[in-house]
């Protein structure tokens, strides 16, 4: 795989200087893309080969393609492979959707499930379980929820423009209407579709099916695909929207068409996986942390970050702690708050020094 | 129109005012109890009403449902509602945050993770046996939003929001996690976490009474004292009024009564964010006349919810949480936008 370089140079800066600096930011990238690769592989390894039955790695990677015995291929072909595919495609969604969010709105607390996007979408596909209808239209009424909750955002905030304390805090109030709303569901439930609404609204990957992913998961890769190809427009937005006119780019409809774009790609993951927590909040934190400012390799890199974290969480979840059953979207709750703590005091600390 | 007699209740003063805004209130509340008691799923002539409870009649069904779930139901909410309104209204004013409440600041997730894990882990059953499991659980996450708070600077509405939210966000989501590993769990959880007065009975009133009593008692103290807490710290500290002592009393007070709010009838939202915003619109920001107007106007707020329930869907009912969820939601956004302003 080839990496570009980040698209904009420093004009201003001492030529040979900003080569060299050019050149390891090249190399640093290179390295961690390979890094997460390694890491994602691994993480994929042992998913598809623990288990009840547990099959040797190298086993499992060629069941994964039809290879080896007929049992092996049957646990990993329809039991271990939709689960994994699942975190893996849900995770870049989330991820990236995260990170979209963040620059569109320049504040690194605008993540969905903060906002409230992903509990609208929680709410469209605990709606659908309740009116009995067909599980492959789970995708459309989460897309449906996510939409519902963004209007009711843009309803109470749009007009607040760059004030995204009050965004959030509308985002909260967004947030617990619906979840009033899928708690009278839950309540209102015979038991058995009480827990799956349950299931839902925490988070799981629990028993996903091929029929689910083909719809959800191919939607998910259309919806990146026309991330990573719009990904200029925002880097155009990021220089102010003076600066996005005199480029020749509207930065109000280019703004709403890729917030529509992130909402989307966050309703479409949760329709997948739930609203699992956190992960949108903190991967492209992360992912600035360790690869600096955003450019397209970073964008993959979100999309890596994000597969590999809550394939990892789900195998905590499994394997790992001693209670089964636990839904993946507690465990990346109980790891992302503590994260969204710091971050805060953080925020506030410069605040208050800027003042 | 006679224009004298219009503009004469503004020259009263403002002692005479303030005395006829709480008979006034009292009234309302008169009227919110009277229609607890009256009206319902189950539709019943008011003679019966009536006759049930001055105890002429008491072996009717009607009289039963009257006297054994009504008049229970309705002291509840006279009660939570009380305690939910006052605890928001020191909430708001030792934080001097106008977002802080019970709902808020996690206090309500940490007394519903407390419930479904004693729920889960001892095989509870009964509304009574739940009650000190919810009150060490809405003490444990006061204390921690109080510490959140204060780590992110105390004057930050958003900040102190925030915290309670992902505070609720963990929490909620390990009850959850917990409910979703047993079946009887869930079935025996998910009435209480919706917040209900109904069904409860008095029993489960009496062991959170003193709790009650005490937050109540630490409110009215506090109350003069958090006029000098508004004016800053500083400004309070120069008036002699010893600040870290009287938040932490504030802080007690909030505790115990949402913790014993949350023990009786289950996580109930917004009406402690609510119901201060409301009363401060028509006594003002002495809180002096606050904390005694929320005594009012919390169980004005949540009963007038809970009549709703019973009537809206009817004969169903909806739960008195989920009104007032779906009350407070659009309220918060309100406050929000302002408070962020």
């Amino acid at each position: 795989m080839t990496l570009t370089a980040p698209p904009t140079p420093p004009l201003l800066a001492h030529p040979a200087g900003a080569r060299a600096r050019r050149r390891r930011r090249t190399l640093l990238l290179c390295l961690l893309l390979c890094l997460l690769l390694a890491l994602l592989t691994a993480l994929i390894a042992t998913a598809l080969s623990t288990g009840q039955v547990t099959i040797p790695p190298l086993d499992a990677l060629r069941a994964l393609i039809g290879l080896g015995s007929a049992g092996d291929v049957l646990v990993v072909q329809e039991f271990r492979a939709p689960r994994v595919l699942a975190a893996v495609v849900a995770g870049a969604g989330l991820a990236v959707a995260g990170g979209l969010l963040q620059r569109l709105f320049r504040n690194p607390l605008a993540s969905p499930d903060v906002v409230g996007v992903t509990g609208g979408a929680s709410f469209g596909a605990v709606l659908l379980l309740a009116l009995g209808a067909s599980q492959l239209l789970v995708p459309l009424a989460a897309l449906g929820g996510g939409l519902l909750a963004a209007g009711l955002l843009g309803a109470f905030a749009w007009r607040s423009r760059a004030a995204v304390a009050r965004l959030v805090l509308v985002g909260l109030a967004v947030q617990a209407g619906l979840a009033a709303a899928v708690n009278l569901m839950i309540v209102r439930f015979p038991a058995e579709l009480a827990s799956s609404a349950l299931q839902w609204t925490t988070g799981s990957l629990y028993g996903r099916t091929w029929l689910e992913l083909r719809v959800g998961g191919s939607a998910i890769v259309v919806a990146l695909a026309a991330v990573l190809l719009l990904n200029r427009r925002v880097a155009v937005l990021d220089l102010g929207d003076d600066s996005a006119g005199g480029l020749g780019l509207r930065p109000g409809p280019a703004r709403l068409q890729l917030l529509l774009l992130a909402i989307t790609l966050a309703s479409l993951s949760a329709a997948l996986t739930g609203p699992v927590g956190f992960v949108a909040l903190v991967v492209p934190h992360l992912v600035r942390f360790l690869a600096g400012p955003p450019t397209p390799a970073t964008l993959l890199l979100t999309a890596l970050s994000g597969a590999a974290l809550l394939l990892a969480a789900d195998l905590t979840v499994l394997h790992l702690l001693p209670v089964h059953g636990l839904p993946v979207g507690a465990a990346t709750a109980t790891l992302g708050a503590p994260w969204l703590l710091v971050l805060m005091i953080r925020q506030g600390r410069t605040n208050r020094s800027t003042r | 129109m006679d224009l004298p007699a219009a503009t004469a209740p503004a020259q009263r003063s403002p002692a005479a005012r303030q005395t006829l805004l709480l008979g006034l209130g009292l009234c309302v509340l008169l009227l919110c109890l009277a229609l607890s008691l009256a009206l319902g799923s189950r539709s019943i002539p008011l003679s019966t009403v009536l006759d049930a409870l001055v105890g002429r009649d008491t072996t009717s069904p009607d009289a039963q449902v009257v006297t054994g779930l009504r008049l229970p139901r309705t002291v509840l909410g006279l009660v939570v509602g009380a305690a939910l309104g006052v605890a928001g209204a020191v909430a708001q004013g030792a934080t001097r945050n106008p977002l802080a409440a019970p709902t808020t600041l996690g206090v309500n997730a940490g007394a519903g993770f407390a419930v479904v894990t004693a729920i889960y882990a001892l095989h509870l059953t009964r509304p009574v046996e739940y009650v000190w499991f919810a009150v060490a659980g809405a003490g444990l996450a006061g204390c921690a939003a109080q510490a959140m708070a204060r780590q992110a600077g105390d004057l930050d509405p958003t900040r102190l929001a925030l915290g309670g939210t992902v505070l609720t966000a963990v929490l909620s989501s390990w009850t959850s996690a917990v409910m979703l590993a047993s079946r009887r769990t869930l079935d025996e959880a998910r009435f209480w976490l919706a917040g209900s007065l109904d069904a409860r009975g008095f029993e489960v009133l009496t062991p959170v009474l003193p709790l009650l009593a005490v937050g109540l008692l630490l409110a009215f103290a506090v109350a003069p004292a958090l006029n000098a807490l508004a004016l800053g710290d500083e400004t309070a500290q120069a008036l002699g009024v010893p600040v870290t002592r009287i938040r932490a009393a504030a802080g007690l007070a909030v505790v115990l009564l949402a913790a014993g709010a949350v023990a009786v009838a289950g996580p109930i939202a917004f009406v402690g964010l609510a119901a201060p915003h409301l009363v401060r619109l028509v006594l003002g920001r002495d809180h002096r006349l606050l904390v005694p107007g929320c005594l009012i106007g919390g169980p004005i707020l949540l009963l007038a919810a809970d009549v709703l329930g019973r009537l809206v869907v009817r004969p169903s009912e909806l739960e008195v949480g989920i009104v007032t969820a779906f009350l407070g939601a659009p309220l918060l956004a309100v406050l929000a936008r302002r408070a962020a302003r």
